[in-house]
Order: C-alpha cells, then sequence, then structure tokens
C-alpha cells in the first residue's frame, strides 16, 4: 500500500505546473488545460484522502468535478471560439473590451 | 510492484503534465494533457477506485479532451506561433508559482503525514457509489443536471449562430 | 498477491488465444470483404493467389512490409509515427474484458510427474474479469478517435485535417448513444460486470408456459431500441462505411491515412478490421446472448467450453459479415445528416430505452 503522501506531494506538483502555465502562458486554450490539469490534481486529493480515511465521500466529490468539468470545457471552448471569430487569436491579452 | 508502477506513473504524469506547459505546440500539449490524465487514471486504480478511473478516462480522455482537440484543429490554431510572453510575466510567473509549489509541498510534508491506512478493503464499486449519490446527494446531482443543461444552452448561444453566419460548418 | 504459476500460465495462455485471433481476423477480413464486395457487385473479386483468391491477404501483406515508408515534409515526425500505433492500442485491449466461452474447472491432471490444477481451479474464459468490465470498454473505445486525429493533424494535409476533425465531432456524438444503449443492458443484468451480462442471458424468456425463447437481449421487448441503437451507433465508432467520414474516399481521397503509405497504413488497416472484431463480439455479449447455445445447456466442462466458444465465434463472424453487407449495400450519408442522426434520433430513443427498461423493471416484467 502505497502512503497518503505520496499521491498528495505529487498533487501538489500537477497543481504548481498548472498554476505557473496558467500564469505564464497566453494562448487561451493552453491556460484552459492548465486549469483542468489543476483540477485534476485535486481530484487525486479528494481520492487520497477519500482511501485514506475510508469515506465514500471523496468519490462522490469527484464525480461532481467530472460533471462540472464537463460544463467548464462546453462553455469556455465555446467562449474561445467566440472570441477567435472576433478577434482571429486566442491570445488572452486581445481579449480586452471590458479593459479600462 | 505497486511502488514501481506508482513512481514510474507518476513521472509519466508529472513529465506531460510539464510539456503541456512548456510546448508551443497546442496540439502537442492537448495530448500530453490526454497522456498526463491516463497516468492519473493509474494512480485512481492504486487508489482503489477503479470505477473512477474508468470514469476519469471516458469523461477527460474520451469527451473533454477530444473536444479541446476539435476546436483547437477547428481554429486552425497549429500553425499561429503563440506571441511571446513579456520577461517580467514569465519571471514573475515562475517565481510565484515556484514559491507557491514550494510552500505547498512543505506543508504537506510537515503536516499531512498519516501512520498507516485503515485496515480492510475500500468499497468503491459502481453500487456504494449510486446509492450514496441517490441518498444522500441528490440535491447536488439535480443541481449538476441543471448547470450541464445551462452549460448545453450557453455553448449553443454563444458559439453557434455567429459561427454560422461566417462559413459552413466542414 | 501471491505469485501463482498456474494463474499466469492460464493467463497467458488466454492472451495468446485472443491476440491469435484478432490478429488473423484481419488478413481473413481482407479477403471477405473483397469477395464479398465482388458477390454484391456481380464481378469474381480477386481469385489468382491461391483457391478462391484465399492467400490474396498474405500477397498484400508482403507488397505492404517492401512498399517504401514514407514521411511526408512538414508532418509532426514523431506524432505522425505514433498514431498508427495509438490506433492500434484500444482496438487490442477492448477484447480482454469480453467472456468468450463457458467457464469450467479444470480437471487434475499428472504431467510429467507434477500434479496440475490442484484443488480444481476455475478456468474462465476472458482476459481480465474486472468488476467493473463494460466501463473499461468504454473507457478504451473512446481512445480510438486519437489515433485518426493525431494521424490526421501530423500529417500535414488538409484532406487528413478535415478527416481527423469530422472523426472527433462523430465519436464524441456517437459514444454517447453507444454508452446510453448498453446502460439499458446493464439495468436488467444489474452488474457491470460482462460475465453477469452474458449469465443473465442464458435463461430463458417463457411464453404461453410452452414456447422457450432464450432471454437473449435482442428478444427482450423493451431492449430491440437499444439493440439497433447500439449497433448502428457500433459502425459510427468503427468509421465504417454509412458513417466512415474519417475516410470518405469519395470527398477526402482516403481521410486521414492519406500520407500514410507501408506498414503504418497497413496498422490503421489492422485497427480498423480489430475494432469490428471487438465491436461485433461485443454487441453479440451485450444482446445476442453471448456465448450462450440457445435451447442447450452448455455442460460445465472442457466440452461445453469448446462448444460454447465456438458458437459465440460464429455469433461474430456472422456479425462481422454484416459489416460488410452494409458497407457494399448503404451509400455514405451527409455529414450534416449524421449529426443529426446522432444527436436529434439515436441519442433520444436511447434514454426513451433506458426509461421503458427501467418501467419494465420497475413493474418486475423483466
Amino acid at each position: 500500500m502505497i502512503p497518503t503522501h505520496y499521491f498528495l506531494i505529487l498533487s501538489a506538483i500537477l497543481f504548481t505546473i498548472g498554476v505557473v502555465g496558467v500564469l505564464t502562458r497566453k494562448n487561451g486554450i493552453t491556460i484552459f488545460m492548465s486549469i483542468e490539469l489543476m483540477v485534476n490534481a485535486v481530484n487525486l486529493t479528494f481520492l487520497a484522502y477519500a482511501r485514506q480515511f475510508h469515506q465514500v465521500h471523496g468519490l462522490i466529490f469527484v464525480f461532481f468535478i467530472m460533471a462540472i468539468a464537463a460544463a467548464e470545457a462546453a462553455v469556455g471552448l465555446a467562449i474561445f471560439i467566440t472570441l477567435f471569430h472576433h478577434r482571429d487569436t486566442i491570445d488572452v491579452d486581445e481579449a480586452n473590451l471590458m479593459h479600462w | 510492484m505497486e511502488f514501481a508502477i506508482f513512481f514510474f506513473f507518476a513521472a509519466v504524469a508529472v513529465i506531460f503534465a510539464l510539456v503541456v506547459v512548456l510546448h508551443r505546440n497546442p496540439v502537442v500539449g492537448a495530448l500530453s494533457l490526454v497522456a498526463s490524465f491516463f497516468a492519473l487514471a493509474v494512480m485512481y486504480v492504486l487508489l482503489e477506485a477503479p470505477f473512477l478511473a474508468a470514469l476519469q478516462v471516458i469523461v477527460y480522455a474520451g469527451a473533454i479532451m477530444v473536444l479541446f482537440l476539435f476546436v483547437i484543429m477547428l481554429l486552425n490554431l497549429q500553425h499561429v506561433a503563440e506571441p511571446v510572453t513579456r520577461p517580467v510575466q514569465q519571471f514573475l510567473g515562475y517565481t510565484s508559482g515556484a514559491a507557491f509549489g514550494l510552500g505547498l509541498l512543505y506543508y504537506i510534508v510537515k503536516y499531512a503525514v498519516f501512520a498507516k491506512l485503515p485496515a480492510g478493503p475500500f468499497v468503491t464499486d459502481a453500487r456504494t457509489i449510486g446509492i450514496k449519490l441517490f441518498e444522500a446527494y441528490v440535491f447536488p446531482f439535480e443541481m449538476v443536471s441543471i448547470l450541464l443543461l445551462a452549460a448545453i444552452v450557453g455553448a449553443l448561444l454563444l458559439s453557434g449562430r455567429q459561427y454560422q453566419k461566417r462559413e459552413a460548418a466542414p | 498477491m501471491p505469485f501463482d504459476a498456474t494463474d499466469i500460465g492460464l493467463s497467458i495462455l488466454k492472451i495468446a488465444i485472443v491476440l491469435f485471433m484478432m490478429l488473423n481476423i484481419t488478413p481473413i477480413m481482407v479477403w471477405v470483404e473483397r469477395r464479398g464486395s465482388a458477390l454484391i457487385q456481380d464481378r469474381p473479386g480477386p481469385n489468382r493467389v491461391g483457391p478462391f483468391g484465399l492467400f490474396q491477404s498474405f500477397a498484400d501483406a508482403l507488397k505492404f512490409i517492401l512498399k517504401e515508408d514514407i514521411v511526408p515534409a512538414g508532418a509532426h515526425k514523431w506524432l505522425y509515427t505514433l498514431a498508427p500505433a495509438v490506433g492500434l492500442f484500444p482496438a487490442l485491449t477492448t477484447i480482454a474484458v469480453v467472456p468468450w466461452g463457458r467457464d469450467f474447472r479444470l480437471p487434475e491432471k499428472v504431467w510429467f510427474g507434477h500434479r496440475f490444477f490442484e484443488g480444481r481451479p476455475l478456468f474462465e474464459p476472458v482476459i481480465a474479469n474486472v468488476n467493473a468490465g463494460i466501463l473499461v470498454v468504454f473507457a478504451l473505445a473512446s481512445l480510438a478517435v486519437y489515433g485518426i486525429v493525431i494521424a490526421g493533424w501530423s500529417s500535414n494535409n488538409k484532406y487528413s485535417l478535415f478527416g481527423g476533425i469530422r472523426a472527433s465531432a462523430q465519436m464524441i456524438s456517437y459514444e454517447l448513444s453507444l454508452t446510453l444503449a448498453a446502460v439499458s443492458v446493464l439495468l436488467v443484468a444489474g452488474s457491470l460486470r460482462l460475465t453477469d451480462v452474458v449469465w443473465e442471458q442464458t435463461k430463458y424468456f417463457v411464453l404461453f408456459d410452452t414456447i422457450k425463447i432464450p432471454a437473449w437481449n435482442v428478444f427482450s421487448p423493451a431492449m430491440w431500441i437499444a439493440f439497433i441503437v447500439f449497433s448502428v451507433s457500433a459502425f459510427a465508432e468503427t468509421n465504417r462505411l454509412p458513417f466512415d467520414f474519417a475516410e470518405a474516399e469519395a470527398e477526402l481521397v482516403a481521410g486521414y491515412h492519406t500520407e500514410y503509405s507501408s506498414m503504418k497504413f497497413a496498422l490503421f488497416f489492422m485497427a480498423e478490421y480489430m475494432a469490428m472484431g471487438t465491436m461485433s463480439a461485443l454487441v453479440v455479449t451485450l444482446f445476442l446472448g453471448g456465448w450462450d447455445i440457445p435451447w442447450y445447456n452448455e455442460p460445465p466442462t472442457w466440452q461445453g467450453f469448446v462448444l460454447s466458444a465456438l458458437f459465440f465465434l460464429v455469433k461474430v463472424s456472422v456479425l462481422l459479415f454484416v459489416f460488410v453487407w452494409v458497407r457494399w449495400t448503404i451509400p455514405r450519408l451527409k455529414y450534416d445528416l449524421l449529426m443529426k442522426i446522432g444527436w436529434k434520433v439515436f441519442l433520444p430513443l436511447a434514454i426513451l430505452n433506458i426509461v421503458i427498461v427501467a418501467a419494465f423493471i420497475a413493474a418486475g416484467w423483466l
């Protein structure tokens, strides 16, 4: 049996990679993928704790997170398609219509 | 044996996650993310949750990432070179990200070390999850279905009409 | 888990049998396809190499090996090479959870002075009898699209790219109806394990206390809609002719594998036929009673196992022929029609069928 904190450390590493991706990239879809990576890191944490405490609730949270991630992907990609049709790019710096 | 599997797939997950963040080509990034998710599904199996591992592959690798690839190819983004991020943003992004990660690791190593796992099997088959889902979590379940419906309507509203005006679907 | 030599040996044996079958599907099906199309179009077809042209496939294979392997300029080299392997992976692995015969207890034997099969272990003719069998099938089948998408994108060819885009949209759409059609089967079986699904179908429906109909899911009054939806979606999932938009040779040259040559092309070919074999095996397992022989009680011995395995093979072969038959009978749909059918007909039908089956179960009829 692999100890729980191994999974937690892996999850932390993946989450950090996701954070770096969001902070340093300009391509909207890459940023979005980094967010998905962070969401998955959190899922891993949920499952690790679920096994540590033998609680099914953690699994159900992961279930919900997956459903919400699907919804998020649909809406997010629709936003990027719209952005592309208005600006011909998905560079997030170009999405400055509400910029003051 | 279990540890070998863990370390191999942990390495796979981390390396492909790095490719996602560092590679300039979004298609390569998306495919690497699929590989990373697949490695995470193996982690779920190691965590005694094969049901969720299958769901992970179906939902993430099979649906969400295909959608990403579809959009990348539809917008023909693979030939567009991504403009270089400003050096200030690069520097701040990497340093603050690294600081955040180190802090996270420090607190995990310091506080989240557990003595041992509870004995006995951890039952996580479809039946257990289903019963829990429809007893304790009925309300969130319904809310998620409404959210999904709203997402469908929203996605159609956002991308549907303008898109048809400009060009026919391929 | 303790090291069990018998267990590992049996697993290797099972894998060898299944792999042998899967690898031989391609040459046989290529022959069946070419001769079958000739039969349907009233022409002789390949008849020069061997009796009835039976060795044509081997000649083709030899030709594939000897052809020059070309990587087009501007292609993404890594992904271009990876794509055929990625395409083959789900086709080869999905079959692992499908049961292909009746299980039986191995008799104790003495060979070379060693006692084998002590305690008469159960021989289950399925490589991995996992708890979430059907989910594994869908998880692996959902990866099938990546081979096509990667090939289409990395070839640096606009026709290939169109093939990849179409394939991704089509697969997402039809996977939904495929999964939802299978849900009604799972409702009746009450288990995600495919062996349980088959055992459920070995029972009988009794009409008027006299006529016994095997309880295969196709014959179930609530389930034939699911059968139709599932099998048509299976055609879409394997990119076979009424739905072969990834290839569409009339519009896209050869679709996603336009640029491929030599063994890489042959791998795509193998992946297509293996996916057909896997899908047929799945349809048989979920709807046509798996290895069950109707009106015959297979004995729990090796004879019963061999009979049931042969019967399973016969059923799969019939379905494979149906695949060929449909390919040369029904022309390709229009792309928008494909999407319309997927989302506006099959998806509602699959959901409706789940409701019907649930109502039947609630009423106690199933």
